[in-house]
């Protein structure tokens, strides 16, 4: 056998062993999502959206109370983590640039993204619950904007990078003052970047678990109330899931179910929003 | 119908018929185009672009091959095999026709490494015989003198000529027959663009050569046999000297006379 | 008034922008207040003693640590070959048609919460392991291979990309020497692609290490080493999920922190080598 017929059988044999790899990957992943979407479905039903959880065994059981407080406990670290994040990406793109303390703001900000959750929740467990004394839906959304600030001011940060400084220019030629600059012509120029950050910022962290086991950590009944233990849909879908108890872990199912959805869908409309951009 | 000159020599290539459609595009991008390609001889494609000179270089070797749904029809003779044949044997056909693209690709590797990879593929693995074959490509290649002290550091480190004469080593070490141009001085400055052509020049000797400039003043300093293409179509092949004086073909005057491209 | 609005406006953005150091340093030295306690009590024994004992108060980590080095390092081995060849087919091999599907799907799939993952684990995956390996399928085994299931798509993606960044010429030129797709592979494409590969997967790592919800759910939380993988066992995030809440002494609460802080400075080292050593931030419009 002369070294290129070699060769090209080591090809076809690590090809095989690649699509082969990609059909095991995907196999995985089908499995997942397959798994996820006939639980979920068979699960969910009105009762899901009206009813509050109940004891196992009872008809009337639902997760009106976890989807409320995931919707005040995300809801309330986007009202704060998606502005916050905005202005301090503002300040690296338009003020910091390319200075020593930008950049120090950036790395740490990368590393941040890929820091271990649960810690920040151990952080706000000290500095929230603990002197609260107890449990509360602030807390969790503390953690979870303190999660999402870094994500939002990275994207901001690059996406106003990409607005052409002539553009700039031109409005200062005007003689509009920086601020106005920014927010008049700057922030419409990244408009659709922006957007996309925010929508994945919110998909990020309204998966997260761990930061909320013992920041906003639970309660089975329907609370409003922000300064009170409050329930979340991936919090109750943790509990349920590892209950004994069939119909709790059915629920669990249509937790899974109705979040992952919701964050696919946010990760496909952002997907749509930079793929116009990038047609434009 | 194209004005072609009957090469007296022997051909290292036959051009026929030759058809060439891009994946996707309803029009071929190479229309029926006949050409004889000089053995041991320089023959240049020139032409404004997107007359088809580089698709028709990158057939010889059929590196189009590397993107699904390209389509080639007619023939392309070596050594009296159609090599656009479904059971050609690609690997085969780009030893023996080797390519110099219009940047320079050394890889990710040592200078020694990047001469010697070609002869790797093959299974040469004896060592005296690699460093041997790499000094001569080196040599043949007018860079050993600036290199050999440094064989083994990255090949990146060299200058755009000198990173482009490497590869001319790389392709030669292999010994092929043919050797393929694609603009192989775009990107360099004039004094590496002479020592380029200087180099090329000389290789004739060994191997035949087909090079696509978008620069005429570097097909008449360079080549044997000049092709002049248009919208896809060999206009005119003719002896370089007699085609940059008189062409036959009214649109090769107007191109070489610059009134349009 | 728009020169005391200018001022105004680049003072708040900057105070924001430093609020993210401020919230970084005031992680970490909370962390090691809360740790304090515990620091004090057992010094540098608690990275050492294989004894957890909640009612006894001994709090040795030992075995969270080897947990997570353990857990991370089979989600690792099982998942770097696979992601290098699901990279390699969506950027050299896949048909036209299958690639941006199946692309896309690979990363929709990364964006999935890692609590789903941990659910599926351990009600479809931890079956087949109990069936195939026995033991109460609960065990070091099966949080490996969820964690290397999670993690696989982010690897995948960010390999794909890495490679992607080979210029189509210098892949064409070996072509040309008459290479074959794998001699390609591994001779220009791998080499080119290196720090970007290895850097993504050391940001993989440092990613696993601190996941908590995909292991709770399949692991157990027992704080034992044992070499035998179908044992349950423990990792430091499964630790701190399982636990916090049930903390009832002083130094219990300090050891849990002094976990947190561990976990904190093990994932931020491994990140930052990630980061300055293998992926120097690509500049926008540069």
């Amino acid at each position: 056998m002369t070294h290129t017929q070699k060769r090209i059988i080591i090809n076809k044999v690590v090809m095989s062993l690649s699509t082969l790899s990609a059909m095991i990957g995907m196999t995985f992943l089908f499995w997942i999502l397959g798994v996820l979407v006939i639980n979920g479905i068979e699960a969910l039903n009105w009762t899901t959206f009206s009813e509050v959880g109940a004891p196992p065994g009872y008809e009337e059981s639902g997760l009106k109370h976890a989807l409320i407080g995931q919707l005040y406990i995300v809801g309330v670290a986007a009202f704060a983590g998606v502005p916050l994040g905005i202005l301090a990406g503002t300040y690296l793109s338009e003020y910091g640039q390319k200075s020593r303390l930008a950049e120090i703001i950036r790395d740490v900000s990368d590393i941040m993204m890929s820091a271990p959750s649960i810690v920040i929740g151990a952080f706000v467990y000290a500095i929230v619950v603990t002197p609260m004394g107890h449990f509360s839906g602030w807390a969790g959304s503390i953690a979870l904007t303190i999660i999402m600030l870094p994500i939002i001011l990275r994207t901001t940060d690059d996406m106003l990078r990409l607005v052409p400084a002539t553009l700039r220019e031109a409005a200062f030629a005007l003689g509009a003052p920086k601020y106005k600059v920014i927010l008049q012509v700057v922030y419409r120029g990244a408009k659709v970047g922006i957007l996309t950050g925010v929508l994945l910022g919110v998909a990020r962290v309204a998966g997260e678990t761990a930061p909320l086991l013992f920041t906003s950590f639970n309660d089975n009944f329907l609370n409003t109330d922000m300064s009170e233990p409050m329930a979340s849909l991936t919090v109750t879908m943790y509990n349920y899931a590892t209950s004994p108890y069939e119909d709790w872990q059915k629920l669990g199912w249509a937790a899974a179910f109705i979040l992952s959805m919701f964050i696919l869908g946010l990760n496909i409309i952002a997907r749509v929003f930079l793929m116009k951009k990038r047609g434009k | 119908m194209a004005t072609i000159v009957d090469i007296q020599q022997e051909k290292a290539l036959e051009v026929k018929n030759f058809e060439f459609t891009y994946a996707g595009a309803d029009l071929p991008s190479i229309k029926k185009l006949n050409m004889p390609i000089a053995k041991n001889a320089i023959t240049a494609l020139i032409g404004p672009s997107g007359c088809g000179k580089t698709t028709l270089l990158r057939s010889f070797n059929r590196i189009h091959d590397l993107y699904p749904g390209n389509k080639y029809e007619g023939e392309i003779l070596f050594n009296d095999k159609n090599i656009l044949s479904s059971k050609e044997d690609l690997i085969n056909l780009r030893i023996k026709i080797g390519m110099i693209f219009q940047k320079p690709t050394a890889f990710p590797m040592s200078i020694y490494d990047n001469v010697a990879y070609g002869m790797r593929l093959q299974g040469i693995k004896n060592k005296t015989e690699l460093s041997n074959r790499v000094e001569k490509a080196l040599q043949d290649a007018a860079i050993w003198k600036e290199v050999k002290d440094r064989l083994k550091h990255d090949a990146n480190g060299l200058s755009g000529g000198q990173q482009q004469r490497l590869c001319i080593a790389r392709a030669i070490a292999v010994e092929p027959e043919v050797l393929l141009f694609d603009e192989p001085t775009s990107a360099l400055d004039p004094i590496s663009t002479a020592g380029i052509e200087e180099l090329v020049v000389e290789l004739k000797e060994r191997v035949s050569i087909i090079i696509v400039t978008h620069n005429m003043q570097q097909a008449a300093r360079v080549s044997d046999y000049t092709g002049f293409m248009y919208l896809g179509e060999l206009i005119e092949l003719g002896r370089t000297e007699e085609m940059f004086v008189s062409p036959r073909e009214k649109l090769t005057e107007e191109y070489i006379t610059g009134k349009f491209g | 008034m728009n020169q005391i609005l200018d001022k105004i406006f680049a003072h708040a953005t900057k105070f924001i922008a430093l609020s993210v150091l401020l919230i970084v340093a005031w992680i970490f030295t909370t962390l090691f207040e809360q740790s304090l306690f515990s620091l004090q009590a057992s010094g540098f024994d608690f990275i050492t003693e294989t004894l957890w004992a909640p009612n006894l108060e001994k709090f040795g980590a030992l075995p969270a640590i080897y947990g997570s080095v353990v857990s991370t390092f089979l989600a690792m081995v099982l998942a770097v070959p696979i992601a290098i060849g699901v990279a390699i087919f969506l950027s050299e091999l896949a048909p036209a048609k299958l690639k941006s599907p199946v692309g896309v799907s690979i990363e929709l799939l990364a964006a999935i919460p890692s609590v789903i993952y941990g659910m599926w684990g351990l009600f479809y995956f931890v079956p087949i392991v109990r069936d195939i390996f026995g033991g109460v399928g609960i065990s070091m085994l099966s949080a490996g291979i969820v964690l290397s299931i999670m993690i696989l798509p982010f690897m995948a993606a960010v390999t794909r990309d890495a490679m992607n960044t080979t210029p189509d010429i210098l892949k064409e030129s070996a072509y040309a020497l008459g290479g074959t797709k794998w001699d390609v592979i591994k001779d220009v494409i791998i080499p080119y692609a290196k720090a970007g590969i290895i850097g993504s997967f050391i940001l993989a790592l440092g990613r696993a290490i601190g996941e908590t919800m995909a292991v709770t759910f399949v692991m157990g939380n027992v704080h034992k080493i044992s070499t035998d993988l179908t044992q349950p066992a423990t990792s430091i995030p499964v630790a701190l999920a399982n636990e916090f809440t049930e903390a009832d002494t002083q130094i219990y609460y300090s050891s849990l922190f002094e976990l947190s802080l561990l976990l904190l400075v093990i994932s931020f080292t491994i990140i930052s080598i990630a980061k300055f050593y293998f992926l120097r931030r690509k500049r926008v419009g540069a």
